[in-house]
């Protein structure tokens, strides 16, 4: 039976393997053209195929030398890190920066799992005024400070 | 050699306005702030600060950038010093040592020592600029697209065999990155490709994303999924902080060599701050009278690698400013910012914009004059902000992250493709692939592909072309070279106890 000496090469197989298959499915309808006159397609195809050796050597690397572990991926800080970063793009526009800042803090602390809570009330408070203040009023940026703005 | 004086007075004119050493001061300040936090590097720290300096003036906004990177650069020694907590690779080797004379009560010394050294350094940095530009920018301009080509493959193999970690990865980082810097309307025939009906990736994929999320918000993560760690700092008092006379006459030599070595590797694709610190380390260790004494505090351990990791910073420009060429992943990260400010690196700048070319050397060393007057003095305030615990600091960099690519872009489709960004450069992460190399290949894609198609035009199809023109006849030529000592084992063995010695 053949079994993965290395996960961790076999992981990033999958990665290679995957990208160059993107890059050659959905590069299929760019014209290749020559080599004196390269198309569109010319150059994606040949970094894909490089990609895809790339992700084979790797397959061959992941049965026959010893290697690390992947290790397990911790789901919490992911979570509600990648939900925090979300709901401020999709809110911001609507209830302005100060709410939102307050909104991403509360998320961002939810990736621990010791959060003391009545510490992010005044964190929150305080990120949302202090972030208001630099890149609204002092910054200038372009986002609303307050819902309607 | 007159000729680089009043080229560097120009650059003074330039970047001594008031308005552009505030620029400086701020952004040494910035990247010192975020550079302390122990496990923010050098990459992270400018990628999650280069928002700010978007909407400056190109000039002002490389000037605030550089100063950045100064800082961030600089802060991560003096958190290797007090916490033993490196940021980054070049930090490392300042542990070394200089942890262990904080411990022995010499924290103001290493610091103090590792600060003008650094400053020494910064200085020879900025003339060897002004003085190997100009020839280098001249020689680049007998360049052709074959030989620009070749030079492009050279730097990114360079970069590639210098990186950490497994070497047939770092290839595929770069190539990957090179098909992702393709993404986007071809510029030859007008086609859109690999936009997925995105109408935000017709300009190609935004650069703010990719390394904010790749590299800022992966780091924010992975910090969190270690325990909080002990990050009791040494402490220092200012008036403990000067080293006495026996400190200096122990540290000047290394700071001279580390300077000689750090510039020279500098200058060299592929290397950078972190293999200077290394080879100066290695190399003080080597001529000591007592190598013995390394690792329990000797000064030579932080005077050198700290001097020549700061001249390499200083020194990895000169190929970015006058070849277009990002030799590390950092220089990738300014060239970015130079493309988002309207600029192409190359030796075009320096005639076409001697200003901004000029005014961006002499700023180099007026960010390193910032850096000693703002770290000696300000020291405390800095082993203060260590004390403020982690978990009140990640919301506030998370926030500052999301606003940066929310103000260049007021759309949730930005934010949507930095959480993609973010989640893509994690699962890198775990399957062992250092994701750093990735953006020079991104950059250089498009460039790479309009040098290969302009070489083939010239040649009607011929791929010798890349063989019959001498320049590039003998970049190539180095890539084989590089290419077989790399695959050597005797040289992979060193270079893997090279970096065993860091990590």
């Amino acid at each position: 039976m053949v079994r993965v000496k290395s996960p961790q090469n076999l992981g990033a197989a999958v990665i290679f393997i995957g990208l160059a298959l993107i890059g050659l499915i959905f590069g299929r309808d760019l014209a290749f053209g020559s080599t004196a006159k390269m198309g569109p397609g010319f150059f994606p195809t040949i970094l894909s195929l490089l990609v895809l050796g790339i992700g084979l050597l790797n397959v061959a690397m992941a049965f026959t030398i010893t290697g690390e572990p992947i290790e397990k991926p911790h789901w919490r800080p992911i979570t509600f890190i990648c939900a925090a970063m979300m709901v401020f793009g999709f809110a911001v526009h609507y209830i302005g920066l100060a709410f939102s800042a307050a909104l991403l803090t509360f998320l961002a602390a939810g990736a621990r799992k010791d959060t003391r809570w009545g510490e992010t009330v005044f964190l929150a408070l305080f990120l949302a005024i202090f972030s208001v203040l630099l890149f609204v009023y002092g910054l200038g940026q372009s986002m609303p400070a307050w819902w309607g703005a | 050699m007159m000729d680089a004086f009043t080229n560097l007075a120009t650059g003074f004119a330039a970047a001594g306005s008031l308005q552009n050493i505030g620029f400086a001061l701020i952004g040494c300040m910035l990247g010192t702030l975020i550079g302390v936090l122990p496990g923010i590097g050098p990459i992270p720290t400018i990628a999650m600060l280069l928002p700010l300096t978007f909407g400056l003036d190109p000039l002002s906004s490389l000037i605030m950038l550089a100063g950045i990177y100064y800082g961030a650069q600089y802060g991560g020694s003096t958190t290797s010093i007090l916490v033993n907590m490196p940021g980054e690779a070049s930090s490392v080797v300042t542990c070394m040592d200089g942890y262990q004379m904080a411990r022995q009560g010499r924290a103001g010394a290493a610091l103090a020592v590792a600060a003008l050294g650094s400053f020494f350094a910064g200085c020879v940095g900025t003339v060897f600029i002004a003085a190997f530009g100009p020839p280098l920018a001249g020689f680049a301009q007998q360049f052709n697209s074959p030989d620009y080509f070749s030079l492009m493959a050279l730097g990114l193999l360079m970069a590639v065999v210098m990186a950490q970690g497994s070497i047939v990865n770092a290839i595929g980082m770069v190539l990957a990155g090179l098909l992702f810097g393709l993404v986007g309307t071809d510029a030859n025939s007008g086609v859109a490709r690999y936009t997925f009906g995105v109408s935000e990736l017709w300009d190609g994929v935004d650069f703010l994303p990719m390394v904010i999320g790749m590299f800022g918000i992966v780091e924010i993560i992975r910090n969190l999924e270690e325990k909080e760690l002990d990050r009791t700092s040494i402490k220092t008092r200012f008036r403990d902080l000067w080293p006495s006379w026996s400190d200096f006459k122990e540290a000047w030599k290394p700071v001279i060599r580390g300077t000689g070595l750090g510039s020279i590797l500098g200058i060299l694709p592929g290397g950078g701050a972190v293999l200077a610190s290394f080879a100066s380390y290695t190399m003080e260790k080597k001529i000591a009278d007592d190598p013995s004494r390394f690792g329990k505090g000797a000064i030579e351990g932080v005077a050198g690698p700290e001097a020549a990791n700061n001249a390499a910073a200083q020194t990895s420009f000169i190929p970015l400013l006058t070849l277009g060429l990002p030799s590390n992943p950092i220089m990738a990260l300014m060239m970015g910012a130079m493309v988002i400010q309207g600029m192409q690196p190359g030796s075009a700048v320096m005639t076409s914009r001697p200003e901004l070319f000029w005014g961006m050397v002499a700023s180099m060393w007026i960010g390193n004059l910032m850096l000693v007057i703002i770290n000696l003095p300000m020291v405390g305030l800095w082993v203060k902000l260590l004390s403020v615990p982690y978990r009140l600091l990640y919301p506030a960099i998370l926030l500052f992250c999301v606003i940066g690519v929310y103000g260049l872009n007021s759309n949730w489709v930005m934010m949507a493709m930095t959480t993609v960004f973010a989640i893509f450069g994690y699962v890198l992460v775990r399957v062992g692939c250092e994701p750093a190399p990735m953006i020079l290949g991104f950059l250089l894609g498009p460039i790479m592909e309009e040098n290969l198609r302009r070489s083939l035009v010239l040649s009607r199809g011929d791929p010798m072309i890349f063989i019959q023109r001498p320049i590039s006849a003998t970049l190539l030529g180095l890539c084989v070279l590089l290419i077989l000592i790399t695959v050597l084992p005797s040289i992979r063995k060193s270079r893997d106890a090279a970096f065993a010695g860091g990590s």
